[in-house]
């Protein structure tokens, strides 16, 4: 066969007869957003996000064939437009969190629910992991911190929340009590230093997550212990020293190097920071105005001007955060600030365009009725809240820990991470809430160790359908219903499993969403 | 619990067969028989056939048609076509579950008399609002009639129509002939009563007289209509006659034969005079006489060109002799005659005939798409799933003229080489099925159709299917999804069906009226065709008149006729003194156009141009009662509910529009909705898979254009045509005299009755039915 020449995006590419336009432009490795497509499924054309634009006509390319001399139209505005609505329809019909209650209400976005679950199979060291992942300092964050994540925990509708933040100080502890602790990967060295001015809650956060992007950071404090605040404000009882020595001690382990008492202005110059290192980070506190002003740092009402979208003074390669720029209350809040500053700071160093990162894109459900919440509630064990820990300083035993854990309700997506629907949705900054309506209720069909069905988070694709036709399974897949009232399900009333007898694992596998799942997946995506 | 008894499960599968594509005629069977699908047949039905358990429950819960729950003993199907719509629907459906407690949520009494459920369009637009309770159809109905109407039907049990497809042998030529039509909006005002009459009377007295079935007058306003036609062939109308009236028709114009029925006719009219003041026959019908050359007949008739609808109101349906009288199959002849087939398609070609479907794809460009093709099997199929609200030019065409349909699909097959011919009919239309089946039968008891088509060595077979309701299967390629058995979802074209259609083979679908049309323009010449019309839109058009308008019906009209001639002068414009603001052309697809662009000329290009569509041939006319908003909510809530399901602009972008209006319609939008429906309405234009999604924002981009205003209205909270219920209420004003009346009529005790005294609405409690206003004499009662 003679190869065909198209254009796409004026680019020209080659193609066999036959081929789709979305075959073709994939070789030029044009990114056109699928659902439904599957090789083997043949064009099922029902999302309609992988559009182009053909002869001015909007065109699902997987199912439009190449033909020589073809113009296409991918990567404009206009075909990203309707791509975009395309996904935020699909979105205002699709019912689910991707990211659970309590992890968007996390500032420093700890995914809680994974960790719980490790926590509940009693892979305590997978759970530090988890936690090490999102949090610095979590022995002293998993005993100071307000844990904003209860208050959005789904279980508190029905009795308590979950003992969240007791589960994560057991995980630290635990990782305290291991014989050797967790070290969580860091990439490799980039020769790049950073000075942080300050080791409080801000500094100490930046020094962790900047280390963990392979730079060298030096912290620097008028103190002689690395701590801020934490030494001096918080009393003993509620964070004992040794907890904040064997934090930092980590730290130092970890390679983040300390200078203590260390004055900015009085030992050092900024000056000298800055031509001595390749980014200053100033987390100087709540002490900043008079110092800024001998500093020679620009100011404003609340403290160091730093533009809030890049954390940037307007000093050439100077940051600031935390309190230094505006009063932050809440310890998780100021080291939150922390990982920010950092990650502005990488982009940095990395000549990248410098922007404080959004929250995470995640479909939102909202409030459950009564009837929803039974659902989420009737997988987890009925077991009350461990009772308050003012009486057992020693922590969550791991019994009672993995026992809190079972009352978690699962209620982010299994999917989340491993989802094409929230990929291309991160991908097209898509609005999740552009079209306000009333939403469908969540229903969870499920087989104990099998499949789980939630129709709700069904984006109609038609791959299961064609799936299970082709395996010829007895009883398979179907559409149900017809325009905005289709559903997939199991023909003459059958359960999900009866469908599903010979190729339940493929089917799972290729849903784009989250729609199905496994219950226990072996390891968490 | 007995078992279920599968014989009859075997015999519909006996009857249709085993195979895939058997599975709708065989649910079909079952529906009928047990008024829904019970889950044991079904069961069953896959045991014993090679149809796939995914396709029975996926097909099943598409159509319209089956149900999986019993339904009630009687069916009370509430039509919610466009003018029904406008001429309000809604309130006979509440006023029907009101009087028969059907709570919120179910569609049935507790007693289980009765099954309430809305009907996409039964095609009597003249009629409306029309209500179906199982085979009767009730055209004119009113909130206020509902119990009455229920009370009389289960009074006169389930008799509602009268066969009268029986062959009646034609009389003698040289008689006088009474021509009774017998499509269906004038059976359902009882013209089969009044033909079974008429006969009944003309054999009891021997009068020299034929009566005869016809098809459709088009004049759908004056139902029941009959024609008295003297062998000389002038004719004189009679609109509007009941069945006790045959006698004194009869006495009126014909001398009994023999001595005794004349003696006792004589005596009858003697008795009646004494005993009832009865006036002679002759003033007793006089009223419902109509002459041609009235200006009223004129002028609705005077324009019209017939070609699809040639001979109309005058021949009977199923004559097949009488149809040969007419030319009928001279122009089939002349096809099978041609050396080369082409010639035909090039004939067509040259007519500039379009598809009367919608689309207006030249049709003889089609025809020589599938000839070209090398495939040794091909079809053609005649597409009878005029789905469009509003519109019910296929069902008469199928009705009145079932051989001339035959004869354009028989000439179709031989253009384009194909053998096998299918008439894909909804099966909201019964009568045109018959019809049609009876049509091919005769033909096949004939020897003209079967292996030797006209005799010839041309072999040609035809078959029927029913639809089995879903609006999508006027689509083609879902047309052809639902005869191979499956839900009728779209696919994406290309390919077309003219290289890969029907089980992958070449196939040509046409329109019923494109079909109707073939046979004139082979006989006529296509000069004579391509006289007519515009310079892109040749021919004529028929298009179903209905809605606000004096005189409603079926028209067949050269193209390019300006929408005011149509409106004002064909049908009179609006009645009861009330200002014509708009027409709704091509249904869902198309768009509504003001008054003020009333001379545009109806063809294909003109229509495009002002946002709406030709589509299928309605065309609603709406006064200035309606609301331009409520009208984009209606066609929005049609296409949303016949959306299939498959593609996402479509099946969530139709429902987001929809949630946009429901929120204009109570009072609930904000400015930024209404920016957000104008550009969603072109996302959903421009992203859809097929016609249906991509037509489906017309009707709310075309109102958004022309009638803005009232968006506006409704976003501050107002209904400038004070019909959306949430935004009205319903007071009394000073004329009341306190008659009690509204409160006697109230549905829902809203009024208390207090006599002598000024009334007082509720607006709590009332649901806006529109009853007292109705009732009052004094035009009390108002809406503000």
């Amino acid at each position: 066969m003679s190869a065909i020449t198209l254009t796409i995006d004026g680019q020209t590419v080659e193609a066999l007869p036959g081929q789709s336009v979305l075959a073709a432009a994939r070789t030029l490795g044009l990114d056109i957003p699928t659902l439904c497509h599957l090789e083997k499924c043949g064009p099922l054309t029902t999302c309609l996000v992988c559009l182009v634009r053909i002869n001015g006509r909007l065109v699902p390319s997987c199912g439009t064939k190449v033909e020589p001399g073809m113009v296409v139209e991918s990567e404009t505005e206009l075909v990203h437009a309707a791509r975009r609505t395309a996904l935020e329809l699909l979105f205002s019909d699709h019912v689910g969190d991707c990211l659970s209650p309590c992890n968007l209400l996390c500032p420093l976005l700890l995914n809680i629910p994974v960790m719980i679950r490790q926590i509940e199979a009693g892979r305590n060291m997978e759970a530090i992991a988890t936690v090490r992942q999102a949090l610095p300092l979590p022995a002293v964050l998993g005993r100071l911190c307000h844990h904003p994540c209860e208050k959005g925990c789904r279980r508190g509708a029905h009795d308590d929340a979950a003992a969240i933040r007791e589960m994560e100080r057991f995980a630290a502890d635990e990782d305290f009590r291991a014989p050797t602790r967790h070290r969580p990967p860091a990439k490799p060295a980039t020769g790049k230093t950073v000075a942080i001015v300050g080791a409080g809650p801000t500094g100490l956060a930046a020094s962790y997550f900047l280390a963990r992007e392979g730079h060298t950071v030096r912290v620097f404090d008028r103190h002689e212990k690395p701590g801020g605040t934490l030494h001096r404000s918080v009393a003993e009882k509620h964070l004992p020293n040794e907890v904040l020595e064997a934090e930092v001690g980590w730290l130092e382990e970890f390679g983040v190097h300390f200078t203590g008492s260390t004055e900015l202005g009085r030992d050092i110059t900024l000056a000298r920071l800055t031509s001595s290192h390749d980014a200053v980070v100033l987390a100087v506190g709540e002490t900043a105005m008079n110092e800024a002003e001998t500093l020679q740092v620009p100011v404003a009402s609340t403290g160091i001007a730093a533009d809030p979208n890049t954390c940037r003074t307007t000093l050439p390669a100077v940051f600031a955060a935390g309190a230094a720029v505006k009063p932050v209350k809440q310890l998780v809040r100021a080291m939150s600030e922390g990982r920010m500053v950092a990650e502005c700071v990488s982009q940095f160093l990395d000549g990248r365009t410098v922007r404080r990162p959004d929250k995470p894109f995640s479909n939102i459900m909202g409030r459950l009725d009564a009837g929803e919440l039974l659902t989420f509630v009737r997988t987890a064990s009925p077991a009350a809240r461990v009772s308050p820990c003012d009486a057992c300083a020693a922590g969550l035993s791991r019994q009672a820990a993995a026992g809190e854990a079972s009352r978690c309700l699962h209620c982010d997506c299994r999917s989340s991470g491993d989802c094409t629907l929230q990929h291309y949705a991160r991908v097209y900054a898509v609005d999740a809430n552009r079209f306000r309506s009333k939403r469908r209720t969540f229903e969870q069909q499920l087989q104990p160790g099998g499949v789980i069905f939630e129709p709700g988070k069904c984006i109609l694709c038609g791959i299961c359908v064609k799936l299970t036709e082709t395996a010829r399974e007895p009883l398979g897949l179907t559409f149900i219903g017809r325009g905005f009232n289709v559903r997939i399900g199991t023909p003459l009333n059958g359960t999900i499993e009866d469908g599903l007898q010979k190729v339940a694992a493929e089917v799972v596998h290729h849903c784009p969403t989250g729609a199905l799942c496994f219950a226990a997946p072996d390891q968490e995506k | 619990m007995a078992a279920f008894d599968f014989h009859f499960t075997e015999q519909a599968v006996a009857k249709v067969g085993r195979q895939p594509h058997a599975l709708i005629p065989i649910l079909q069977q079952l529906q009928d028989r047990y008024g829904y699908l019970p889950p044991e047949a079904l069961d069953h039905l896959c045991r014993i056939t090679d149809i796939r358990p995914a396709d029975v429950t996926g097909v099943s819960s598409f159509y319209d048609m089956f149900r999986h729950t019993p339904a009630g003993k009687h069916r009370v199907r509430v039509c919610r076509g466009t003018a029904c719509h406008v001429s309000g629907a809604e309130r006979i459906e509440d006023a029907l579950r009101l009087h028969l407690h059907i709570p919120a949520g179910t569609d049935t009494d507790a007693e289980r008399q009765f099954t309430v459920e809305p009907v996409a369009c039964v095609g009597c637009c003249t009629l409306a609002p029309v209500v179906q309770i199982d085979r009767t159809t009730l055209g004119h109905t009113t909130p206020e009639k509902v119990p009455d109407l229920l009370r009389d039907f289960l009074a006169q049990g389930n008799g509602g129509t009268e066969s009268t497809e029986e062959a009646t042998p034609p009389g003698p030529r040289d008689r006088p002939t009474i021509h009774v039509g017998l499509g269906s909006c004038c059976m359902s005002k009882g013209s089969d009563h009044l033909f079974h009459a008429l006969q009944a009377s003309a054999a009891e007295s021997g009068a020299r007289v034929n009566i005869k079935r016809v098809g459709c007058v088009g004049m759908c306003h004056r139902t029941p209509m009959i024609e008295l036609v003297a062998p000389g062939g002038t004719g004189r109308f009679y609109a509007g006659l009941k069945a006790d009236q045959a006698g004194a028709l009869l006495d009126a114009h014909f001398r009994p034969r023999g001595l005794w029925p004349r003696a006792a006719r004589g005596f009858n009219r003697m008795l009646d005079r004494l005993l009832d003041d009865a006036p002679p026959p002759h003033e007793q019908i006089d009223r419902f006489a109509m002459e041609r050359h009235e200006p009223g007949v004129e002028a609705f008739l005077g324009k019209q060109v017939h070609i699809a609808t040639e001979s109309y109101g005058r021949l009977d349906p199923l004559d097949l002799d009488e149809y040969e009288r007419h030319d009928g199959f001279a122009a089939l002849r002349r096809t099978l005659a041609e050396a080369k087939p082409e010639e035909t398609i090039t004939t067509i070609e040259r007519s500039g005939l379009r598809g009367r479907g919608g689309a207006g794809f030249p049709t003889g460009q089609k025809w020589r798409v599938v000839r070209q093709q090398a495939a040794a099997e091909k079809y053609v199929i005649a597409n009878g799933d005029e789905g469009d609200p509003g519109a019910f030019m296929d069902r008469m065409i199928l009705e009145s003229f079932p051989f001339r349909v035959v004869e354009g699909l028989a000439i179709a097959a031989v253009a384009v080489g194909a053998h096998e011919g299918i008439f894909y009919i909804r099966h909201e239309y019964p009568l045109a099925v018959r019809r049609i089946r009876a049509a091919i039968a005769s033909l096949e008891k004939r020897g003209w159709l079967g292996p030797r088509l006209l005799g010839t060595d041309y072999p040609l077979k035809f078959s029927v299917m029913e639809g089995a309701g879903a609006f999508i299967c006027g689509e083609e390629t879902a047309l052809m999804a639902s005869l191979e058995g499956h839900r009728g979802m779209p696919r994406l074209r290309p390919p077309f069906p003219a290289e890969s259609g029907l089980w992958g083979r070449p196939t040509l679908i046409n329109n019923v009226e494109t079909l109707a049309m073939v046979p004139w323009i082979i006989r006529c010449g296509w000069e004579r065709f391509a006289a007519i019309g515009t310079e892109k839109s040749k021919g004529t058009k028929v298009f179903a008149l209905a809605g606000h308008v004096r005189r409603g019906g079926l028209i067949e009209i050269p193209m390019g006729t300006t929408i005011r001639e149509i409106v004002e002068g064909m049908g009179g414009g609006a009645p009861d003194g009330r200002r014509f603001k708009a027409v709704q052309i091509g249904g869902p697809s198309g768009g509504c156009v003001p008054a003020r662009l009333a001379d545009t000329p109806v063809d294909f290009e003109s229509l495009r141009g002002i946002g709406a569509i030709m589509g299928s041939g309605g065309l609603v006319v709406l006064d200035d009662s309606t609301c331009m908003v409520d009208m984009a909510r209606y066609f929005l809530q049609f296409t949303q509910s016949q959306s299939c399901g498959k593609c996402t602009f479509c099946r969530v972008g139709t429902r987001r529009m929809l949630d946009i209006l429901d929120r204009l319609c109570t009072g609930g939008a904000q400015r930024h909705d209404l920016h957000e429906l104008e550009r969603l309405a072109h996302q959903v234009g421009a992203g859809s898979l097929c016609g249906l999604g991509k037509t489906a924002p017309n009707p709310v981009l075309t109102t958004l254009r022309y009638f803005k205003d009232e968006y506006e209205a409704h976003l501050q909270g107002r209904c400038p045509a004070k019909r959306c219920t949430a935004l009205i209420k319903y007071q009394v004003n000073e004329r009341c005299t306190g008659c009690t009346l509204c409160a006697q009529h109230c549905p829902v005790d809203a009024i208390p009755m207090v006599p002598y005294e000024r009334h007082h609405i509720d607006t709590e409690r009332c649901t806006r039915c529109d009853s007292c206003r109705q009732v009052c004499p004094h035009g009390a009662v108002e809406v503000a």
